[in-house]
């Protein structure tokens, strides 16, 4: 080879570190889950009326100076069963009452009830399924408590308690938590049994990582997604079962403002005055689904998969 | 094992069986398994799938139980219950490698984490600067580079998350390194790469590792005594060209002949030695490790031990 033909190549420079560098962008679990959250417009659209609906459920009452206890147009007919005006948004009852001001009290105590709950059930399911799926000697007790509490008539229990512990707000609370929190622990439980023996577990022990640190940082990142899931369906769910026991009359007392107590008085009125039964049951539904879908819609978002 | 040998012996396996299952459903995985790992060597465990192989690289970990016999590291038990602190201690000198680099990272925690999780564990930093510098370093070591700490185990390549699992194993500054197959689930042609990185970390931080292979090509190259186990028993142990140079047992003769060359002329004269005792069990009483030649140790009885010391010869 001739030193003209040489002069025309040289050597080509090889950077070990360069062909290790990632050119990719840099990955981030929750920014990646609210871009795919908010890439629909629906339920941007939707996360926006829920937030509007529950700010306003939890302000309104405030405002309105509602109080089931007392009925100041109780004697004045002209202001009874008026139907849904300009004046009276969602018209009036039976003694007078703004139906706008009874909704509004009932659905902030629904959405306080059912939010409270929801976070007691799901701390408490999710620490103790957490360590009941990571420990064989819990599981061997935890799986026949939970086959006991799992048989008790929950309707039955909740009526016993509501009787025993009579009708308040934490009562009340107490009556939906008892029991739910077991189903969560034993939902939990079998998702930490079924990541528990995955290599990266195993690897993690191998260091020496503690139970506690394992199910912070190897178990509970994996299960965002369905626990989001399960809170979409614990939150419109107990909703819905606190007006449940309010109309069978075991939820809060008549002192309490409660959309399902609303719903059960008013349900003699549902061929005279529709209104009085339809506006409740469309604004328990309203909440109850919107929580629903925004819920679902972020469970989806939680999913890796989802990620583009 | 062997009294002329002087090297210090860093790991003994003494009589170990491992069985999986109770009562009838009982599974005996590994049976009289026997062997030192001397401080500084490469110690290689092979045999085919199903073998044992992982089995007793896992009992060293303390994952899997034993049903008989100890296992001694610099000559404390380490087997069977240990108090927390002894627990402690042999977690921090005894590391593993694992397999499959895509399975054994968690992908939910950044590489940082990922080799920092033994530091917290065993609180082996001064400040947060000094664990984040201890990481770069590591990565440093592995051939990856401080940017990475951000990343999760996802954006890698297989060679890379292999190397993150060496990093995060050897931040911890272990003796002994239980090498699971590191680079059976990798590309062909990262292989080498891994396997010339664990040597070189191996001589400069004076590791002892324990490599569990099933490629003998592979085992030849890195392994200084290779121990060939079948069927729950180990049949044959000696230094790594002694056994390739003479083949002893019947079963690593049929191995042995079973390794492809990469030859197409030799490759076509290459007659594979079918193991023919391969279903029933040469076993009895009458069988035990025996030293053939010194450092060369068969699994026979007396009788063969004349025959097979005139393959020595």
């Amino acid at each position: 080879m001739d030193e003209r033909e040489d002069s025309l190549f040289e050597f080509a420079e090889f950077d070990e570190k360069e062909s290790e560098h990632i050119a990719a962008p840099r990955y981030s679990y929750w920014k990646s889950v609210w871009r795919t959250f908010f890439k629909s417009k629906v339920t941007v659209i939707l996360s926006l009326f829920l937030i509007v609906l529950i700010v306003f459920a939890l302000v309104q009452p405030t405002y309105s100076g509602y109080d089931p206890t007392v009925a100041p147009n109780i004697n004045t007919p002209e202001m009874k069963y008026l139907p849904p005006s300009a004046e009276h948004l969602f018209g009036t009852d039976n003694i007078g009452n703004e139906v706008w001001d009874v909704v509004w009290a009932g659905a902030r105590n629904s959405i306080i009830v059912s939010f409270i709950s929801t976070a007691i059930i799901m701390v408490v399911g999710i620490l103790v399924g957490a360590l009941w799926g990571f420990s064989k000697k819990m599981d061997r007790w935890m799986i026949e408590v939970y086959n006991v509490v799992s048989n008790v008539p929950y309707l039955l229990l909740a009526m016993i308690l509501s009787y025993v512990l009579g009708a308040g707000l934490g009562s009340l609370i107490f009556v939906m938590t008892c029991i739910d929190w077991i189903y969560v622990a034993y939902f939990i439980r079998t998702q930490v049994m079924i990541i528990r023996d995955r290599e990266y577990n195993m690897a993690s022990k191998c260091l020496g990582t503690k139970t506690f640190t394992m199910i912070v940082k190897n178990i509970l990142p994996y299960l965002v997604s369905v626990i989001v899931t399960y809170i979409s369906r614990e939150i419109p769910g107990l909703i819905s079962y606190e007006v449940f026991l309010s109309y069978m009359g075991l939820g809060l007392g008549t002192n309490y403002a409660s959309l399902g107590r609303t719903i059960s008085q008013y349900k003699s009125f549902m061929t005279g005055y529709p209104h009085l039964f339809w506006i409740p049951v469309l604004v328990l539904a309203a909440i109850a689904i919107s929580l629903y879908v925004v819920g679902q819609k972020l469970a989806d978002a939680t999913d890796p998969r989802t990620h583009r | 094992m062997s009294e002329t040998n002087e090297r210090e012996v860093l790991l003994s396996v003494k009589d170990v069986d491992i069985s999986f299952g109770e009562g009838k459903n009982v599974f005996k995985a590994v049976q009289d398994a026997n062997f030192d790992i001397y401080k500084g060597e490469t110690f290689a465990l092979v045999g085919e799938s199903g073998s044992g192989k992982t089995t007793i690289g896992r009992a060293i970990l303390r994952i899997n139980e034993l049903s008989k016999g100890e296992i001694t590291f610099e000559g404390k038990r380490i087997s069977g219950k240990l108090s927390k602190a002894e627990d402690r201690e042999v977690i921090r000198n005894i590391q593993m490698i694992f397999q499959d680099p895509a399975a054994s990272l968690n992908e939910r925690a950044t590489i940082e984490y990922c080799i920092s999780e033994g530091l917290y564990n065993f609180h082996l930093y001064k400040d947060e600067n000094d664990r984040l510098q201890k990481v770069d370093k590591a990565l440093e070591e592995v051939g990856l580079l401080p940017e990475h700490k951000s990343r999760y185990p996802h954006e890698f390549s297989g060679g890379q998350r292999q190397r993150v699992g060496i990093a995060r194993a050897l931040i911890m500054e272990p003796k002994l390194v239980v090498a699971d197959e590191p680079i059976s689930a990798l590309d062909v042609s990262i292989r080498a790469q891994v396997l010339n990185l664990m040597n070189k970390l191996k001589n400069e931080k004076s590791l002892t590792y324990l490599f569990i292979a099933h490629d003998l090509s592979v085992v030849r190259f890195i392994a200084d005594r290779i121990a060939v186990i079948h069927l729950g028993r180990i049949v044959e142990i000696a230094e790594t060209e002694e056994l390739f140079a003479h083949p002893m047992h019947p079963y690593t003769i049929s191995l042995l002949s079973a390794v492809p060359m990469p030859d197409p002329i030799i490759e076509k004269q290459r007659e594979a030695i079918v193991y023919a005792d391969a279903t029933e069990e040469k076993t009895g009483p009458d069988y035990a490790m025996r030293e053939i030649t010194p450092g060369h140790f068969v699994y026979c009885t007396p009788q063969q031990v004349a025959g097979y010391a005139k393959i020595a010869e």
